[in-house]
């Protein structure tokens, strides 16, 4: 899942029919001012300045001001930018028009099994988080289109009348065509509302989450996709990331700060039990990470030396169930490679280091990892007969 | 008994190198249940018309590859299953193209990284179709003693160790591929083992769900429990509680979901799986995933590790109502065996190979070539040249500083000799007629012989026979008239006694200087003595020179025409390049050149 800032989601509803106010995005007060000399509307009308991050709360953070005037959302703009929230520095501010409107509606679209859910309510902004149950629901199988009759049956069973029905089901409709073609597997649009002057419906606020597997049949995806989870990728991440798009296989890393058990785990499926080993036996969790696929050696050393680098770690886990076909005995000597390199860097002091392994050629990878308690380090090696998660029990004392 | 995979499955795979990759482990597999290899067919447009060679026990079977599905299941018609290993971005229609085949019932996707909307379009069409849509992501599917499809169950010593040559009573079900190998082996040592496993892929939408096989197993009287290896994110879990619970089953479920740790993480962490992800409303964590499927009546662990217990209580309660009873484990001597490469053979001492080729000077088996046994590296370190390398390939001996300075002087002085001599001409002509360097200077080099620099190896034979048999010089020119002909070495086109070389006489002079015994040289000068006073260009040349002193120091016969070839070898080279870098023309001889002695035009008489 692939989380898209307001900006570019609004740019794809607009790409769908889909009427979204006003709106620009600047990365200085200069550049809005000049912008301000080309756009009637940032002159004329009122604005709305957001800082445009994939952050959380930004109204409780004072990153959006409604109501503006132009010089008062210059001065916003100035305000916003450079803010620190965490790990995230506001790069970016989005300044729309404000629709005036009397009533505010939601509308959405989510994946599901099946294909997808159209999801329609009469209420809008916070309203609709305290009546869930007003949400109605359209399901509509992969590969269809829902006819204009259904959207039109959603929007009566929403509580919708009349003309403001058959918009409605309008609405729906061409939010299902950008969810559809855009490969998106989440669109939210909240509010939806009747633009005073003309009674046409305008998008306010977009959430917009796409599939990133897709993005080779999307050449006019030209956005980057936003950090899933409320700050910015770390240095290091993004190095891993770099190498994993590089190669065969898949090396993955996230860092999570305060934790003292590092984890360099083999395995999508085996990596979250060792995860779970660990939070279970009380254990803090310094990062997540993973590799599978068979991936290089050079790969995997890359990904131990992070791991190594993290701070204040007094264990790691080198657990994997038995490998179909990642080669144990190459992937553990990236995994060693990086071992000698933090070793000779003056870390892993203290640090005891957990071993479990199998598959191909495991013996032969065992017995490298078992050598390195030669030099010195405090490694303990064990092998398929020792069930998966145990060396977790062993690292945190409970076994 | 089983379920999707069995002894009649035949297949056609769709893919390149990992297709050819899984079908190699598919053929281990088979080898060792003692059945046919169950890939028929390849399909990859690129290699269409080619084979594929697939190792089966000791030999190699040749497998085709095609064009398209219609034409594998056109040619093979008892294929009836796909295993696809296209890219992403054209997977979706590889798998439409597979579930659109009238005679393919299952098709398998290993493709990782399918757009969610494809894998929910390829399902919808194999429902549709009455057809199986297993993955996309998948690792594969195997069922005990009967069929393996894809990677799954790893290498053939983990077949072994995990009994996959015979059939359990166990079911496994899991997203993730490395715990399908796992949950193989645990079911292997903590009970009787499995009848299929199946890989169903980490995505957020695997194309058939748990509930899809469970019911598959639920029909197959062989499986008595099934384990489901399950994690945080998507329903998939709460519909197998679901069809749990529903009604009572036959088979016995056991249980672990994942992700837990999700609790204690920043939210919206993505796993390495697609699938495991948390709902936007919390639903799908792992702890609802777990407390579901207990509720339905499945035997759900607190951990992984619990769950080797758990399935060991299982199965001796199994054993205990007489649901099954326990197999006679085969004794080591038994267990199924593959043969080895020879590599592997010879390392543990299991087979003896007769070689071919025999060295006695070098080896670059390690990290650097060893000369006669001396790393390169350290002899350049230590400050040996180009000659001791020449001496240790071509007389398996360290030569002193003074033979090695010898040699030097000897490249040096017959590296060229201009472009009209028989080498450089025939290079300078290969060079204009846009030959390359290799086929040119070998050109070149091809014209030493008797008559051009390849005297030297005679003159040495000679010379040798001459000072071993302690022959006078009139004895040795009587000698060589009556067996052999004009001396090999004695003799030059141009140079003459008053016209000398001065090629010979700095190499002669050097050599004396060194003040070493030298008798080859001392005979030949003695000879030239003799031959230059009959006929003033019968001088010692400089081949005859070289063999000499060569032969002096101690350098075996068969070697000498070496030092000419290595040497004039820098000169041809030279000439190529130099000719490339002028970009020369094609050279044509003009027919003044030519003295043209044939007969005369006539007329061709009528054919007989």
């Amino acid at each position: 899942m692939a989380k898209v800032l307001e900006g570019p989601g609004m740019g794809l509803m607009k790409k769908w029919g889909i009427s979204v106010p006003n709106y620009v995005i600047v990365s200085s007060a200069e550049q809005f001012e000049q912008l301000a000399k080309a756009h009637d509307w940032i002159r004329k009308g009122k604005l709305v300045a957001k800082a445009h991050e994939a952050l959380g709360s930004r109204f409780k953070l004072g990153l959006v001001k409604v109501g503006l005037d132009a010089a008062g959302a210059k001065a916003a703009v100035r305000g916003m930018l450079g803010r620190q929230v965490g790990s995230i520095t506001v790069s970016q501010v989005i300044v729309s028009e404000m629709v005036p409107h009397k009533e505010e509606y939601y509308v959405a679209v989510k994946s599901t099994r099946e294909g997808a859910e159209i999801l329609a309510a009469n209420c809008g902004g916070i309203e609709v988080e305290s009546n869930w149950d007003r949400v109605k629901k359209l399901r509509v199988e992969v590969g269809e289109t829902p006819s204009s009759d259904a959207l039109e049956k959603l929007a009566k069973e929403a509580g919708f009348t009349k003309e403001l029905a058959r918009k409605i089901a309008g609405f729906a409709g061409k939010l299902f065509a950008c969810f559809d073609n855009e490969d998106a597997q989440y669109l939210e649009v909240n509010p939806v509302v009747a633009r005073e002057s003309d009674g046409e419906l305008v998008a306010l606020d977009a959430v917009t989450l796409l599939d990133a597997d897709a993005k080779f049949r999307h050449s006019d995806w030209d956005f980057l996709f936003a950090a899933e989870f409320g700050r910015a990728y770390t240095k290091n991440e993004l190095e891993v990331m770099g190498v994993d798009s590089k190669i065969k296989g898949s090396v993955k890393f996230i860092e999570i700060p305060g934790g003292d058990t590092a984890m360099l785990p083999a395995g999508g499926g085996a990596s979250v039990y060792y995860s779970d080993a660990v939070v279970a036996r009380g254990g803090k969790l310094a990062n997540y990470a993973e590799y599978s696929g068979d991936p290089p050696d050079w790969a995997v050393e890359v990904l131990t030396e992070k791991v190594c680098s993290l701070p204040g770690i007094k264990n790691i886990i080198v657990g994997g169930a038995i490998a179909n076909f990642t080669d144990v005995k190459k992937t553990f000597g990236g995994i060693i490679a990086g071992f000698r390199k933090a070793k000779a860097e003056g870390k892993l002091n203290g640090v005891k280091i957990w071993v479990r392994r199998g598959g191909p050629r495991e013996k032969e990878g065992l017995d490298a990892m078992r050598a390195l308690r030669e030099e010195g380090f405090d490694i303990h090696v064990y092998d398929r007969h020792t069930p998966l998660t145990d060396i977790a029990d062993m690292a945190l004392q409970k076994k | 008994m089983s379920i999707l995979a069995n002894k009649d499955t035949r297949v056609v795979i769709q893919g390149g190198a990992a297709g050819l990759n899984a079908a190699r482990r598919m053929a281990e597999f088979c080898y060792m249940i003692k059945q046919p290899l169950n890939v028929d067919a390849f399909v990859y447009p690129p290699d269409s018309g080619k084979t594929n060679e697939v190792p089966y026990g000791s030999g190699l079977l040749t497998i085709p590859v095609y064009k398209s599905v219609a034409e594998a299941t056109a040619k093979h018609p008892q294929v009836n299953t796909s295993l696809v290993y296209i890219g992403a971005d054209r997977a979706c229609t590889a798998g439409m193209e597979a579930l659109n085949d009238h005679q393919i019932q299952l098709v398998s996707m290993i493709t990782e990284g399918v757009p969610e909307k494809d894998a929910k379009l390829l399902a919808r069409h194999a429902t549709k179709l009455g057809k199986v849509f297993n993955g996309p992501s998948s690792i594969g599917i195997i069922s005990a003693g009967a069929c393996r499809l894809g990677v799954i169950g790893g290498a053939f010593d983990n077949l072994v160790a995990c009994k996959l040559y015979r059939e359990g009573s166990f079911g496994v079900i899991t997203k993730s591929g490395g715990l399908s190998n796992e949950i193989i082996w645990i079911c292997s040592q903590f009970a009787d083992g499995i009848t299929t496993a199946i890989g169903i892929g980490g995505d957020a939408y695997p194309g058939t769900d748990y509930v899809s096989y469970l019911e598959k197993f639920e029909q197959d009287p062989q499986t008595k429990a099934v384990v489901i290896v399950g994690e945080m994110g998507g329903d998939l879990e709460e519909r197998a509680a679901e069809w749990c619970g529903a009604k009572k089953r036959r088979i016995k479920l056991l249980a672990v979901v994942s992700g837990f740790c999700q609790e204690s993480l920043p939210k919206g962490m993505k796993f390495g799986h697609a699938g495991a992800k948390e709902g936007m409303k919390g639903e799908g964590s792992a702890r609802s995933k777990s407390e579901a499927l207990k509720k339905a009546g499945a035997i759900v662990p607190d951990t992984f590790g619990a769950l080797g217990p758990a399935i060991k209580q299982v199965y001796e309660d199994l054993v205990k109502s007489g649901q099954v009873r326990p197999i006679p484990e085969l004794s080591p001597a038994d267990l199924p065996k593959l043969p080895k490469p020879v590599e592997e053979g010879l390392k543990t001492g299991e087979v003896m190979v007769v070689p071919i080729i025999k060295t006695t000077i070098s080896d670059d088996r390690g990290d650097e070539p060893l000369y006669d046994g001396y790393p390169a590296s350290e002899l350049i370190n230590k400050g040996y040249e180009i000659p001791h390398v020449i001496g240790l390939l071509w007389d398996k001996r360290l030569i002193s500083k003074q033979e090695a300075e010898i040699i030097k002087r000897i490249m040096m002085l017959s590296a060229d000799h201009g472009p009209c001599v028989s080498g450089a001409l025939t290079t300078i002509i290969a060079a204009c007629a846009g030959i390359g360097m290799s086929q040119a200077v070998a050109a070149g080099l091809i014209m030493i012989g008797p008559r051009f620099g390849g005297a030297v190896t005679d003159a040495g034979r000679y010379f040798k026979h001459a000072v071993d048999n302690k022959m006078s010089v009139d004895d040795f020119l009587a000698y060589m008239k009556k067996n052999v002909g004009p001396v090999p070495g004695i003799g030059h086109r141009v140079k003459s006694v008053r016209n000398p070389d001065k090629r010979v006489k700095e190499l002669v002079s050097y050599v004396k200087s060194l003040g070493i015994p030298t008798p080859h040289l001392d005979f030949a000068l003695a000879v030239e003595k003799v031959t230059s006073a009959k006929k003033d260009n019968l001088i010692l040349n400089v081949d005859g020179t070289m063999a000499a002193v060569l032969v002096d120091i101690g350098f075996p016969v068969d070697s000498l025409n070496g030092f000419f070839i290595l040497s004039r070898t820098i000169g041809l080279i030279g000439h190529w390049v130099d000719q490339k870098r002028q970009d020369s023309r094609l050279i044509r001889l003009f027919d003044y050149l030519v003295n043209y002695a044939a007969p005369k035009r006539r007329e061709v008489p009528p054919l007989k």
